[in-house]
This record gives structure tokens, sequence and C-alpha cells, in this order.
């Protein structure tokens, strides 16, 4: 088809989005607005920013915190955006308009935050090694603490509806709890620390990375899905909604492109100046993020040749063509 | 060889490095204001707003005055880690970020001049 003859014929343009000064650490997609889709990248600067997700183009950034911000996340409209700082809070802030609507104190740096599906409800973990779910209709109130985890938590996750927990720690477990018994239903264990884990709610997925793995698991039952393994340590991965794809980035500064299905690896692309920290599919698949050390993030085709975004299909007549005074031809990075 | 994706321009990146940026302006801001926690707000009217922001412009002026006649004070600054300096305030810049200080007396030494980063300080406080 003509998707794949552009595809075949075209060399992917990564779109780099600068702004940050320090190393990129985590980030987040919204979901589908009427307004498009937005990405919140967490960075060590203690800045995060907000971003049109199709395009790259900074909308704003989230002042407050005084130290670096671990992780940053959206909720489903975009309306609230959450991060997580060294300097032991979390905040929560309007994400219109840019202003914090709430500070949470925590007993050491909070690294992960994460909002229910109703907004009400956040999630943080952190290196004082405690779960906590806050009420934000109630922010005075204590928060509910899950302990059992005996080193730093890395990530955590509202899955299954809400009514559960996923939680990642450098104890070398993934923990999956009830949100209301508050006890640990499952336990996963692994040989190293888990870099990422990504939860996939339709279909109940969830991606893990480790080492140079990549694992996906049921989310409802941790029965492991598969594994793949890649050429480098990999510090994040991300399946795409349809769950054909996956995409990795890790040590080697690359990003790299699975089938899921096959385990094939597709495409690898250079263009990171430094290790890639994170990697998200945006909510309708047709673009990926990667937040790296170097202080960047960049937005890469899923469909390469695609029109969409910043990106302009060419058509062939065009390949030949000088003229193209519309189009910017961005020449690649020079190669290390 | 292959031919790399032509862009129609690159992302734009913020206006300098500590704009904050949420373009009130913006379509999605103008849809979504009258939702921002400001139902309140917007149900409250324009003469509580007027009134806000004119305690917010006294304020601020009498925040930048203070500034002014902090002048050659000698000022005691609390900071983070325990920290309590003592210096003779020159001035700050325009975002208060910096303050410029002279004879800066620390516990390892008196610095003729000095930067104390402003996100660095509790408190400070001096005699008028």
């Amino acid at each position: 088809c003509r998707q794949r003859l552009l595809t075949m014929a075209m060399r992917q343009t990564p779109l780099t989005c600068s702004g940050h000064t320090r190393p990129v650490v985590d980030l987040a997609f919204s979901g589908i607005t009427p307004y498009g889709y937005f990405l919140i990248s967490a960075c060590k600067d203690g800045k995060p920013m907000l971003r049109q997700g199709d395009t790259g183009d900074w909308i704003g950034t989230f002042l407050g915190h005084k130290g670096a911000v671990w992780g940053a996340t959206l909720n489903k409209e975009a309306t609230k955006a959450a991060t997580a700082a060294a300097d032991f809070t979390a905040k929560v802030w309007d994400a219109v308009t840019g202003d914090e609507t709430l500070t949470l104190a925590h007993k050491h740096i909070v690294k992960t935050v994460h909002f229910t599906q109703d907004s009400i409800y956040l999630l943080t973990g952190g290196n004082d090694k405690v779960l906590r779910v806050f009420d934000l209709s109630k922010p005075e109130a204590d928060p509910q603490e899950f302990t059992g985890h005996t080193s730093a938590i890395k990530k955590a996750l509202w899955c299954n509806s809400d009514k559960q927990i996923l939680s990642a720690a450098d104890d070398k477990t993934v923990r999956l709890w009830d949100r209301n018994t508050m006890e640990v239903l499952k336990t996963l264990s692994f040989d190293v620390s888990v870099s990422s884990m990504e939860y996939i709610p339709d279909g109940e997925i969830l991606v893990i990375t480790y080492g140079k793995t990549i694992a996906f698991y049921n989310a409802l039952s941790l029965e492991l899905i598969k594994t793949v393994d890649a050429p480098a340590s990999i510090h994040s991965a991300s399946l795409h909604p349809e769950k054909d794809f996956f995409v990795a980035g890790g040590d080697d500064f690359k990003l790299y492109k699975y089938d899921y299905s096959t385990k094939e690896e597709l495409e690898s692309y250079k263009g990171h100046f430094g290790p890639v920290h994170c990697v998200r599919f945006s909510p309708d698949g047709e673009l990926y993020a990667s937040g790296s050390e170097d202080g960047t993030l960049r937005l890469w085709q899923t469909a390469v040749g695609k029109t969409y975004g910043l990106w302009k299909c060419v058509l062939p007549e065009e390949l030949v063509s000088e003229n193209s005074d519309t189009l910017y031809c961005n020449t690649p990075e020079i190669k290390a | 060889m292959k031919t790399p994706v032509p862009v129609l321009r690159l992302p734009r990146g913020p206006d300098h490095p500590d704009s904050r940026g949420f373009d009130p302006s913006s379509p999605r801001f103008q849809a979504l204001r009258s939702t921002r926690g400001g139902a309140a707000a917007a149900a409250a009217g324009l003469p509580e707003l007027r009134e806000e922001q004119q305690a917010r412009s006294l304020l601020r002026q009498r925040y930048l005055r203070s500034l002014l006649a902090m002048r050659d004070a000698q000022v005691r600054f609390r900071m983070y880690e325990r920290v309590h300096v003592e210096a003779r305030f020159g001035a700050s810049d325009i975002d208060v970020l910096n303050f410029q200080v002279s004879d800066l007396q620390t516990p390892i030494g008196v610095q003729k001049e000095a930067l104390l980063r402003c996100p660095d300080m509790i408190s400070y406080s001096l005699e008028l």
C-alpha cells in the first residue's frame, strides 16, 4: 500500500522539543480531548512542561518545585497535572492555567504520581517506601498509606478500574495491591530492579522493563505473556494502543520499534545524545515521545512519511522535485 | 539513499528560559476558564475580582518599595539547611530570583560581593 511505499522511501525525522536544561526523566500523555492531546515532561531542572501532544509545541511550564521533578502525569482530560519532586512534595496543578492548586508534603523524595480515572484521587510513591492515596477533594485529610515495599518506590499506577494499585520498587518487586483492603494480592520478583512500568487498561496489559528485557504481563493475574530482549539495557518501553508495535529505549541512546506479535525488531533510530529515560506512545498511536539524559524530548512517527502533526507527507512526484518552499527539510543530526 | 520526512516547522519552545506560558488567549483557556475552580469567581462577578486585583497591586507595590528601602541595609537571611547569613543588601534582579549583596558574613569568612539565590531563602529580616 502507499503508506508502506512511503515508509520504505522515507527516513524518520524526529522532532526535537527543546526547553529543558537537564535530563528529562519522565513523560506522560493525556487522553484525547476536544483540544487534541497533551504531553507533560518531568525534568531534573525542576520545571515540568506541558506541550501540545501532536506537535510538541510548548504550552507552559509549571513553576514552583524547588528540586528535580522525577514524575509527572496528566489526567485524561488534561485539565489537571501532577508532579513528583526531590523537594519532598507532590504538586497538583491546573493544566489549563498553569496554577499550582495543591502541594502534598512527603517525608522524602517523591518519584511517581498517578490520577484515578475520575481525577479525584492521586497515588504517590517515592523514597520513603510508602504508597499514598490522597483524596483531592479533601486535601487536609491524611492520605491512605500502603506499606510493604522495602526500598524506594519508582513507579505506582492505578489499575483494574482504579480498584487496584501496581507498584514497582528498588526492592526488585512489583506488587499488586487491593485499594480497599490494602493487602498485597500478588508479587512479582526480579533479579534486578524494574526500570519502568506501563499499564494498558484496554486489554489489561502491563509492560515492564528490566535489564535488557521488555516483558508483557496480564495486569489482572500478573501472568507473563511474553518477553523480548533488546541489544542494550532498556529504561522504558511503551505498547501501541492497537497492540501491534511496542517501542523501547535505554542506555545506547537509541529508540527501538518491535512488532508485538512476532517480537521482530522493525526499526531503530539514533538521535538522542544521551540515554533514553522514558518513551510513550501517544493516545492515538500516531507518534511516540522519548525523553533523554540529553535534556530533550523527541517525537517520532509510528508510520514514517505519513502526514501528521508537523510531518508532511510527500507524494512520489515531490520526492524528486526541487520546488518545496512550504516544506522545511530538517537536516539529520550529525551522527557521533 | 532515503529522503528524510519533511516537516512544516520545528516544535515551538518556551519564549525565554523562565517563561511561564499558558496563554490566556488560547481557545482552550478561554473555553475552560469558567470551570476553573472560579465557578466561584465567575459567580462572584467582576467587583470581587477588581478588589482582589487592587489588593494584589497594592501589595506588590509595597513589596517593591521595601526592596528599595532595603538598599545598603544590614539584612539577616534565613536559608535552607539551617543556614543564617548576614549581608549588606544591594539590589534585586527583575524577577526577584537573585539578590546582590556585599560583605556577606558566612561561617567560612566574609565574601566582599555575592549573589544570593532567592529560591534558597526562607525569610529575611532587617531594621529600617
